[in-house]
């Protein structure tokens, strides 16, 4: 009896993990395919020489060079607002003395990381609104906006994985150096953050990969189809995930989807190597405290 | 040998041609007005203008790469609020303003092309005309199957727009009636999703923008009229409206030599070109 | 940290305001409603609320049964030397854009599924949740995985010294044991799946009913949000939007604290990927 329901499960378990495989396989393979033959200079450029396009001295036109421009700004951006509040309050999370505040610190990062991204955008559309009726008239969605709001919702990941690093660490490693007369400010300077700067880095790209790719918020505030490379953080841009999404309703041609393919890929493959950058960094910082499966 | 007369007329058709192909020192270029300019227009509404815009602002853009251009869709309720709140500089509508969107936000309007709204489906569908009434009751969801109104045995699948969309305004006012739209029906974001729609589904019915059709989707005659531009011109299609470009308050000089490119010669081809009708200032 | 509490803070503040209109001015009931038709003044939210809840809900369905099937698959079922590199995929397929699940089920699976079902646009339900189902579960693989990881390290070695294989060991043993990371994957899943809006708004075909079959369009909220965003800034369609807003993040709210309180104690792996 025993056996026989063993067995059943394990048959379920392999069913499950073929049905996923072959899935995944599907959607990679389908994406691969399609996504490849549109992989050319063409794609990037349309008909604007591709070294012109790159120094900006020419526009681009059906290319999706502003796009990829775009998402890239729009990352440094969002990330350059998010990350130093991010590692600092991590690390207040983490080594400094619990108090009541930490409580409700804690628990608002959480609800933080709960707000879907739409919901998000609508906020930054409506802070907007309200700017434009209040203090700025000038006030407008654009590139800023967005890369605040992108910089909201990868908060709270920046904040759980730098708190979960450095409390992840061996506790010998945070009482070593207390031990040795440091004051707290000068273990986290010179243990911890050494110790766990590989685990910290490897969430930060992943808040990075999250910012690349999330198409909600930057659809409420600023993002276009058309555009041309981002004039200022003032302006509005073009963006990859954006493009992907509006190819796929209204491509005009089938030249058209095959760009959206490209596209697909060519994020496809941003966030796939920002992601295997991080992994590869988690792995080696749990191999160095021999815990190997505690950070996955 | 030749007679005088035959060869006044060469001449004379010589110099048109030579004036026809080499433009004229005193004509000026349509593009010239940009050459001082520089700044921004961010540009957002209606769908069925993008095309047109789109390419409006590559010209320009190439011209003079010290003004920037950005097109964005969403529909005509969008382009009106946009602009209205001060979001975009030109709020495109394929539709008339109202009076009381024209007060509230201080609109100027500018007409710059006809455009008529057709009923279509899939090309693999055997139909291809329908009465109004036949139209209405399939939007309302009375008509379910394409044998009933003589296609194949197949469901009727409905595709309709947001309620941002300028034409769906004018397709629902002028044909419907004002009558009601089932709430199966599924929606679409602009005039260009609505085309991809129809083209795959050979059992679909939208309706979209005559400058939107060509061999990928069917327009249908309507109560025996042929959707073309010319009818929409002439009247003999009723279904039709124009396509405005609004601005808040008086144009900048920026602006207002974007509305005149548009309604110019330049402008005007560019409108043929997708398909829109264009209307001389 | 301030930052992260003053802009929860701000957030609920501005969804609050700009829905005001609705409290206020009296409209609750309109807004409260089962019809969508803004031109007739009827601008009912509620078949979105139900489709967002459906569509999570058969979106979890599909997945986690996968999802558990995949853990358990890891933790004895399967061999062990699999382990690694499926767990290796699953983290990786967290870094797929939700766009291009949704860009790939556009062009894919949309028409697959108007082919088999000839009464369905393809535009459905159905195809909604099935791409939601594979976005939602490396979330419920890696929250599981995390659970069973803990149980694991304490009770394999009694469970072999007690004779169990490891296949009896995850049925028996990890399985009942981690019941409450079963309960907090299945709750942040649906929250996932709830909080999404590029793949509903792409392939559920936004019709403002409530759906009698799988087969039929659907809106959900957030779908809602996008659709109707920038339409005329008075009119109570637009602020049936922020009240959209408002229930999604009161829900999502409500989950995170049902959650914390579920999970006191232990603490909650990273919410999402």
């Amino acid at each position: 009896m025993i056996k026989r329901l063993t067995s059943l499960a394990q048959a379920c378990s392999w069913l499950a993990v073929v049905t996923t495989l072959g899935l995944v396989l599907l959607l990679l393979g389908f994406l691969g395919l399609r996504g490849f033959d549109a992989l050319n200079p063409a794609l990037f450029f349309g008909k604007t020489p591709a070294w012109a396009a790159i120094t900006a001295r020419l526009p681009v036109w059906h290319g999706i060079w502003p796009a990829c421009v775009g998402t890239v700004t729009l990352v440094l951006l969002a990330s350059l607002l998010a990350i130093p509040l991010g590692l600092a309050s991590g690390i207040y999370l983490a080594s400094y003395a619990p108090g009541p505040w930490k409580r409700w610190f804690a628990l608002a990062v959480e609800l933080l990381a709960a707000i879907p991204s739409i919901v998000m955008g609508l906020f930054g559309f409506a802070l907007i609104l309200f700017l434009k009726k209040t203090l700025a008239p000038q006030a407008n969605t654009c590139l800023l906006l967005s890369a605040g709001c992108l910089a909201l919702l990868v908060l709270p990941y920046l904040i759980l994985m730098t708190q979960t690093t450095l409390e992840a660490l061996p506790s010998e490693l945070r009482l070593t150096g207390l031990s040795l007369g440091f004051t707290p400010w000068q273990n986290l300077v010179h243990i911890l953050l050494p110790a766990g700067g590989r685990g910290i880095l490897s969430g930060v790209i992943l808040a990075v990969g999250r910012a690349a790719e999330d198409t909600a918020v930057i659809l409420l505030t600023g993002v276009v189809a058309n555009a041309g490379l981002p004039s200022g953080i003032l302006g509005k841009y073009e963006a990859l995930p954006f493009h992907i999404f509006y190819l796929a309703a209204e491509a005009r041609s089938d030249a058209e989807l095959a760009q959206g393919f490209g596209a697909a890929l060519v994020l496809l493959l941003l966030t796939a190597a920002l992601f295997l950058g991080a992994y590869y960094l988690q792995n080696t910082l749990a191999k160095a405290w021999k815990q190997k499966d505690l950070l996955i | 040998m030749l007679s005088r007369k035959k060869a006044a007329l060469v001449l004379i058709l010589m110099l048109t041609v030579i004036l026809g192909t080499v433009p004229p020192l005193w004509a000026q270029d349509p593009l010239a007005p940009f050459k001082t300019l520089e700044g921004k227009i961010d540009i957002a509404g209606g769908t069925a203008h993008i095309p047109v815009m789109t390419e409006a602002a590559e010209q320009i853009m190439k011209a003079n790469p010290k003004i920037r251009i950005t097109v964005a869709g969403g529909g005509s309720g969008v382009g009106v609020q946009k602009v209205g709140s001060g979001l975009v500089d030109i709020g495109n509508t394929g539709r008339a303003l109202t009076p009381a969107e024209v007060s509230k936000y201080g609109l100027k309007t500018f007409p710059f092309a006809i455009d008529g709204v057709a009923v279509a489906l899939n090309p693999q569908n055997p139909v291809s005309a329908l009465t109004s009434q036949q139209v209405r009751d399939i939007f309302a969801g009375k008509i379910k199957n394409w044998k009933e109104v003589g296609g194949a045995d197949a469901p009727i699948h409905l595709f309709t727009r947001d309620e941002a969309s300028g034409t769906r305004e004018t397709f629902w006012k002028k044909l419907l009636k004002k009558g009601p739209i089932d709430a199966k029906a599924n929606i679409v974001a602009s005039n260009g999703a609505m085309k991809m729609a129809l083209a795959q589904d050979s059992r679909a019915i939208g309706y979209l923008g005559i400058g939107f059709v060509d061999q990928k989707v069917k327009a249908i005659k309507l109560d025996g009229a042929e959707p073309t531009q010319e009818n929409a011109k002439s009247g003999a299609y009723q279904v039709t409206r124009l396509l405005f470009m609004n601005t808040k308050g008086d144009p900048q000089p920026l602006l207002l030599a974007f509305i005149n490119y548009i309604k110019g010669p330049r402008g005007a081809k560019i409108i043929q070109k997708h398909g829109f009708i264009p209307i001389q200032k | 940290m301030v930052i992260s509490c003053a802009s929860v803070l701000a957030i609920l503040g501005f969804l609050a305001y700009f829905a005001l209109p609705i409290f206020a001015g009296g409209h609750l009931g309109e807004i409260f409603s089962w019809e969508w038709r803004p031109f007739q003044g009827q601008c009912g939210i509620l078949p979105m609320a139900v489709g967002s809840f459906l569509l999570a809900v058969t979106a979890m369905g599909l997945a986690y049964p996968l999802g558990l099937g995949i853990c358990g698959f890891a933790h004895g079922l399967g061999p062990r030397w699999l382990r690694r590199p499926l767990l290796g995929l699953i983290h990786f397929l967290t870094s797929i854009p939700t766009v291009i699940y949704g860009f790939v089920s556009v062009i894919f699976l949309v028409p697959l599924v108007r082919g088999i079902f000839p009464e369905s646009t393809g535009y459905s339900w159905l195809t909604a949740a099935l791409t939601l189902s594979l976005m939602v579960l490396p979330t419920i693989v890696l929250l599981i995985q995390a659970q069973l990881q803990q149980v694991d390290g304490r009770v394999r070695l009694a469970s072999a010294a007690l004779g169990f294989s490891p296949a009896q060991t995850f049925l028996w043993v990890l399985g009942p044991q981690a019941s409450r990371g079963l309960w907090a994957a299945a709750v942040l899943g649906f929250s996932r799946a709830l909080g999404d809006t590029i793949i509903a708004l792409m392939v559920a075909g936004n019709a403002p009913q409530v759906p009698h079959s799988l087969l039929d369009s659907i809106r959900t909220l957030t779908a809602h949000i996008a659709l109707v965003v920038a339409t005329d800034s008075t009119s109570q369609a637009y602020q049936s939007i922020f009240a959209s807003g408002l229930i999604l993040f009161m829900v999502t709210t409500a989950i995170n604290l049902t959650l914390r309180r579920l999970q006191s104690g232990t603490r909650p792996a990273a919410s999402h990927d």
